[in-house]
């Protein structure tokens, strides 16, 4: 790299290597594609099945969409962890490099009370949906089946912004 | 005071930095607590519920899978293959590389349904051609920038699918074909400019002595690439499958295509190319869920009704008030995607959009131009930073080029807001 495209923000990232992580990205990176691939198996399964026999597995409907959710949150993790979220990038990527590591430490803080939070709340709402005996609309399984991965995979989260706001702290 | 603080406490996150998503659930969650002190748990539990909703919706399932047929095509050197057979045809001459580079663009966006994925695609065969031809780089990563913009007008497009998620009167397959003519328009008005300044700059000197590849065989490699675009919005025509299947069979096309014709996609390929369009989908879905957070505490709070009576009675007319959004878009467009754009503001003007009556899918379309040409609008520009990055130069150096093509798609906005037939003609033709 020569010095003279050194401002831009990191947008197509790929070539750039990873920081090192406490845990390794490889979990995500590997549950992503496996969800990536089974959401593209099932939708294009769905069409083959319906050209030859005319009918449609609805059921694969609500799987795909616990998938996409799935993907949305592991994801969404190993993205945190990249710091590739969508962000205004034009203030806190100038200035003195003490301002941008200290408002990188601020985002990845607000990142992590909220997933915090969303993690607290939702095991209500698994709570809720294990004691009333919901079902699913679709196939009729319990809702907590799929619920339940709202509370874990947000403290995935949520970890991975506190491993970031740990990271961007440590002097360079 | 709870609406202002909302909104403060949103923007001065968003200043700083904090990703769109976080600021936007953190700024919602703080106003619902805020609001219901004195219930249980501070009404939080609406959090995880719309957050949850927000993304449990199967129309977005299309989302993950165009992403996934962008980076697919992006490898699958399809675009190589374009080039070759758009240059056979139009010879080698003074400009011709920028048309070639727009035309392929254009019919690029009609298989992949973003920006970004377009102008890597794009930029990575023509920004060196240019090059060879003695283009400078700034002009070419302008030029391809501004191409892929067209991207996200011409179907499949994920902008759309995200906008006819968040208004229940826009199916996907009316704005798809409402944004076709729109699209067309916009990248032949990129054409004009470009030719243009080639010429009275006298760019591209070298580019007559280049060979000209050969129009039969040229055209034989690319048959697959230029089947594709039939396959899919023929398929989406013909009743075939719907948008989410449409993408997911272009999915197996382009893979067929990559690693049994053209050979230019590995196994191991195929572990990055789905990490990166599944990390890519994610950050855009987490905004489009946390968002939900944001617009449920905005329909609580009942502050939408107050600021669209305060506009529609400010005096300006249907058209000042029309004027004033896009002046506002613009301006925000400058430092916001397009995806973050629909998702804040579309819940706020759609009670002036209902108001005065606009058609749905026509300001759907509007509103995708706006943020077609925010893609190539410095200084945050998604498009542009993927053809510099590609082009090695900086941002600044194609401000004196970009500014010719923005004008001239600015124009094919104001076309149709005058004529909104230019629009709303072909969903009607087709009758969606």
């Amino acid at each position: 790299m020569t010095q003279l495209h050194e401002q831009e923000p990191p947008v197509v990232a790929a070539a750039e290597p990873d920081e090192k992580t406490a845990v390794p990205l490889k979990i995500e990176d590997w549950l992503t594609v496996i969800v990536m691939a089974l959401l593209s198996l099932i939708t294009f399964a769905n069409v083959l099945v319906r050209y030859f026999t005319d009918q449609s597995f609805a059921w694969t409907e609500e799987f795909s969409v616990f998938l996409m959710i799935v993907l949305a949150l592991v994801a969404g993790s190993a993205s945190v962890a990249r710091n590739r979220q969508i962000r205004i990038e034009y203030f806190a990527d100038s200035g003195s490099e003490k301002r941008q590591r200290a408002l990188a430490r601020f985002g990845a803080l607000m990142v992590f009370a909220l997933f915090t939070l969303i993690a607290v709340l939702s095991v209500r709402v698994v709570w809720d949906d294990f004691r009333f005996g919901e079902t699913s609309p679709g196939i009729g399984v319990p809702q907590w089946w799929y619920t339940i991965w709202l509370p874990v995979l947000s403290i995935a989260i949520a970890g991975r912004a506190l491993g970031l706001f740990i990271r961007r702290g440590r002097q360079p | 005071m709870i609406p202002t603080l909302l909104f403060v406490a949103f923007v001065v996150m968003m200043l700083m930095g904090v990703p769109i998503g976080a600021a936007l659930g953190l700024a919602g969650a703080a106003c619902i607590a805020l609001a219901n002190s004195d219930a249980q748990w501070f009404g939080l539990l609406a959090v995880p519920q719309n957050f949850y909703a927000g993304l449990g919706k199967y129309p977005l399932l299309a989302i993950p899978m165009f992403v996934l047929v962008g980076s697919i095509f992006d490898r699958s050197g399809v675009a190589l293959r374009l080039v070759n057979f758009a240059v056979a045809i139009v010879g080698r001459g003074p400009g011709m590389l920028p048309l070639v580079a727009i035309v392929v663009a254009m019919f690029l966006g009609g298989i992949s349904g973003s920006g970004p994925a377009n102008a890597a695609a794009v930029g990575a065969v023509m920004i060196a051609a240019m090059s060879r031809a003695g283009y400078p780089a700034s002009f070419s990563a302008s030029v391809v920038g501004a191409a892929a913009a067209t991207d996200i007008l011409i179907p499949p497009s994920v902008a759309f699918i995200v906008y006819s998620v968040l208004v229940p009167g826009a199916s996907v397959p009316a704005l798809f074909a409402a944004g076709m003519i729109p699209g067309i328009l916009a990248g032949l008005a990129l054409i004009v400019p470009t030719v243009w300044m080639a010429r009275k700059h006298k760019m591209g000197a070298l580019e007559a002595t280049l060979p000209r590849p050969e129009l039969w065989k040229s055209f034989v490699e690319a048959t697959w690439g230029l089947a594709a675009p039939v396959l899919i919005l023929g398929g989406m025509r013909a009743g075939w499958f719907t948008p989410t299947e449409a993408a997911v069979v272009a999915v197996f096309y382009g893979l067929f295509m990559g690693m049994v014709i053209y050979r230019t996609i590995k196994v191991r390929d195929l572990f990055v190319i789905l990490r990166e369009s599944g990390e890519l989908s994610a950050v855009i879905l987490l905004v489009v869920s946390l968002a939900g957070i944001f617009a449920f505490s905005l329909s609580t709070l009942g502050v939408i009704d107050p600021v669209t009576n305060a506009i529609v009675n400010s005096g300006l007319g249907e058209y000042g008030v029309l004027a004033l959004l896009i002046l506002m878009l613009i301006t925000v467009g400058m430092f916001l995607d397009g995806v973050s754009i629909f998702l804040i503001f579309v819940p706020l003007l759609w009670p002036i959009v209902q108001y005065y009556k606009w058609d749905p899918v026509w300001f759907g379309v509007i509103l995708t131009l706006k943020v077609a040409l925010g893609q190539f609008t410095p200084p945050l520009a998604v498009n542009l930073m993927v053809s510099c990055r590609i082009a090695g130069v900086r941002m600044e150096e194609t401000v004196r080029w970009v500014g010719w093509m923005l004008f001239s798609m600015f124009l094919v906005m104001l076309a149709v807001i005058a004529w909104p037939e230019l629009a709303l003609w072909l969903p009607r033709y087709l009758g969606y």
